[in-house]
């Protein structure tokens, strides 16, 4: 039994001559958090935009729960859960009104309804606030609310578009958590975000997207094979000279070296025991460093040596 | 589903205090401007009444002196005569105990102090006074015999031009500046109107998008939206009726119940235009408030709120814009319905009012409804 959930084909989205989405395809099966992880202005958003048929596209084909997906597919939008990027809701309704709203364009039954809304107040943790207006919530807890709205009637389809932005770390690890659980209750998740220690802690079925296109795609652990890097030796060390430096670049699993600012980066691929024989090279040389530490890769590195550059802005 | 939005719509659009305060502090602040300002105006008309004028008059000519006799006659005065010498004239103006003096002497001329509406009033008195005398006289010398129809013919043109009432109405132009208020206040239902297409479209607000992806229907969202909107203006615009009605006591007539339905429909069509506006895509939010308010004031300037002729102005430039002009549309139903006994015109008024704001609705809905957007 074919269990996907979403499935797009050759999607292509143009903005005059920028091309935001580049004959993309994706296939989301049920009970995964896929994540869609990508730097701002990637298309993550677009996708998603796409997937809801709010926004028109030039070419594809865009199938959710098996069925084609257009603005007036209300039987399919009734199972789907969407939290938007920026906070949707009103601000003359309280806490409880705004997800009593949004519940209520799902679920008629009015004491249905009052279940669902409560069980969604108790989820995010604002029973202390449900007669709050959200001018009134910090920014965390308005993420909180935003998310209850999107998830109060229960949908098997949640699609999440950077819920954690500019959000405290404490909401961060309440909104991450309770991903995880929906997931738990049988919700397909879609989360988009470009903080990769998000994506990587979640999500089960990762793609990655850059310029519209997806450039890579599996698990954590499956897009972290797709790269040369298995680990990276950094070593504070003050006055490195070349001849040194090229006895590092020597050693065996040693692909590349970089001294920067004060730091020695020693990447490996593949081996066992790289670290002890970096500190052997040390101890012959008879250098004084400070800090040593070995990193596994990130998604950065998969994102880095894919494309050339970091998947975090600057400003991140 | 309709009751569910439509519930939430009236709560969320009467805790907006933009409303309060642009559609009910703002008209009830503006009105009572205009009354104060006019209330001037009308204890000055009151001056303008009768005209303090010295008359010298050595010759004791009998025919100025009944004329001048009839005018201090009439109910409402034009002239205050005093007959008085030169000296005593000229002393009496200097001390402003009268606005002018008419000297006969042959022919009347006029001597004033100060240029104003008092010695236009004398001025016209007498240059009218000398043309006619002058007609007479010409005749007497070519033929006497026509002198007394000539004489008939002046009291004919006088009778014809008398005032004649056409209703028990309030005619008082005064009044046309609280039409325009009430007009005005009815389109600022527009910004009220925007506010539909904005909170319901994807590609204008982050709450659109997220509400076309419900699986509510948007002409169910839509109908509510409007449906809670057309309720909150409409209590609106019974409480500026009200204000103007009964806390600044201005004379709408007797047939208040209309007065009510007319503001109703008025304050629909501010709605449905606002709504309209705001379904034509190719406008960015900012620019369609501004649209939607500059509208809204022009076409209220058009109909006269800030000049009292400019509908009369306009109907002799391109007549065919009072009868589209939503603004001049209402000002002309209350008007209408004040003044006339016969309900034909005001009718017209109404018809057109209606009509309008369907056409507005409809093709707001088919601008917005089942619909995939270029860009977000």
């Amino acid at each position: 039994m074919d269990n996907t959930v979403v499935k797009i084909e050759n999607l292509v989205k143009r903005y005059g001559q920028l091309i935001a989405l580049d004959h993309l395809d994706l296939e989301i099966k049920e009970g995964e958090i896929f994540g869609l992880l990508g730097p701002n202005g990637s298309g993550k958003t677009t996708t998603i935009n796409c997937l809801l048929s709010l926004l028109a596209f030039d070419k594809g084909n865009i199938k959710i729960f098996g069925r084609e997906m257009t603005p007036v597919s209300y039987d399919i939008k009734k199972d789907i859960g969407i939290i938007m990027q920026n906070v949707a809701v009103f601000d003359e309704l309280s806490v409880y009104e705004n997800i009593d709203y949004f519940c209520g364009l799902y679920i008629s039954d009015k004491a249905k309804r009052k279940q669902y809304v409560e069980e969604a107040i108790r989820f995010v943790g604002l029973e202390d606030f449900v007669k709050f207006y959200p001018k009134k919530l910090s920014g965390g807890l308005l993420r909180r609310l935003n998310i209850a709205c999107g998830i109060a009637h229960k949908p098997k389809l949640i699609i999440l578009d950077e819920p954690t932005v500019a959000v405290d770390p404490q909401s961060r690890n309440k909104i991450l958590e309770g991903i995880e659980e929906l997931n738990r209750n049988g919700a397909t998740i879609i989360y988009t975000s470009h903080y990769m220690e998000e994506v990587e802690q979640i999500c089960t079925r990762i793609a990655i997207m850059d310029k519209g296109r997806k450039i890579a795609e599996g698990s954590k652990d499956e897009l972290k094979r797709m790269i040369r890097n298995t680990e990276t030796v950094t070593i504070e060390i003050i006055g490195l000279s070349d001849d040194v430096l090229n006895e590092f670049a020597g050693l065996p699993h040693v692909y590349d070296t970089k001294y920067e600012d004060g730091k020695l980066s020693v990447f490996c691929s593949g081996g066992k025991h790289n670290l002890i024989r970096i500190m052997d090279v040390l101890r012959k040389n008879d250098l004084s460093f400070g800090r040593v530490y070995s990193e596994l890769p990130t998604l950065n590195d998969v994102f880095l040596e894919i494309t050339g550059k970091d998947l975090r802005d600057k400003e991140d | 589903m309709f009751l569910h939005n439509l519930k939430y719509e009236l709560l969320s659009s009467l805790r907006v205090k933009d409303i309060l305060i642009w559609l009910i502090l703002f008209p009830v602040a503006l009105g009572t401007f205009f009354k104060i300002a006019f209330s001037n105006v009308y204890n000055e008309t009151t001056k303008f009444d009768t005209i303090p004028v010295a008359v010298t008059d050595e010759a004791q000519d009998q025919t100025l002196r009944s004329v001048l006799d009839s005018l201090q006659e009439q109910e409402e005065p034009l002239l205050d005569v005093t007959y008085a010498d030169k000296e005593e004239a000229e002393k009496m103006l200097r001390d402003k105990k009268v606005n002018g003096i008419i000297t006969a002497d042959g022919k009347l001329s006029l001597t004033v102090a100060e240029s104003d509406l008092r010695s236009s009033i004398l001025s016209s008195f007498v240059k009218e006074y000398n043309s006619r005398q002058q007609i007479i006289k010409d005749c007497i010398m070519r033929d006497p015999s026509k002198a007394q129809d000539v004489i008939a013919s002046f009291s004919e043109e006088t009778a014809s031009l008398r005032e004649i009432p056409l209703s028990s109405g309030n005619t008082d132009y005064m009044t046309d500046y609280f039409y325009n208020l009430l007009a005005m206040v009815a389109l600022f239902g527009s910004i009220t109107g925007l506010h539909i297409t904005i909170n319901n479209q994807a590609d204008l607000s982050q709450l659109g998008a997220r509400k076309c992806c419900s699986p509510t229907p948007k002409s169910i969202s839509l109908a509510a939206s409007l449906t809670g909107s057309y309720i909150v203006h409409s209590i609106c615009m019974l409480f500026s009726v009200t204000f103007v009605r009964f806390g600044l006591q201005i004379d709408m007539g007797s047939r208040l119940g209309l007065v009510y339905l007319t503001a109703l429909l008025a304050g629909i069509l501010g709605v449905s235009l606002g709504f309209f506006v705001g379904s034509v895509g190719f406008l960015s939010t900012s620019v369609k408030i501004a649209v939607s308010t500059a509208v809204s004031l022009i076409l209220c300037f058009l109909s006269g709120l800030m000049i009292a002729n400019m509908k009369v102005r306009i109907e002799s430039i391109c007549p065919w814009f009072n009868r589209i002009n939503p603004a001049a549309v209402i000002t002309n139903s209350f008007y209408y319905l004040n003044v006339y006994d016969d309900l034909s015109k005001y009718g017209v008024c109404m018809i057109t009012m209606a009509v309008t704001a369907l056409v507005f609705d409809i093709l707001g809905i088919l601008l917005t409804r089942r619909k995939k957007y270029a860009s977000l």
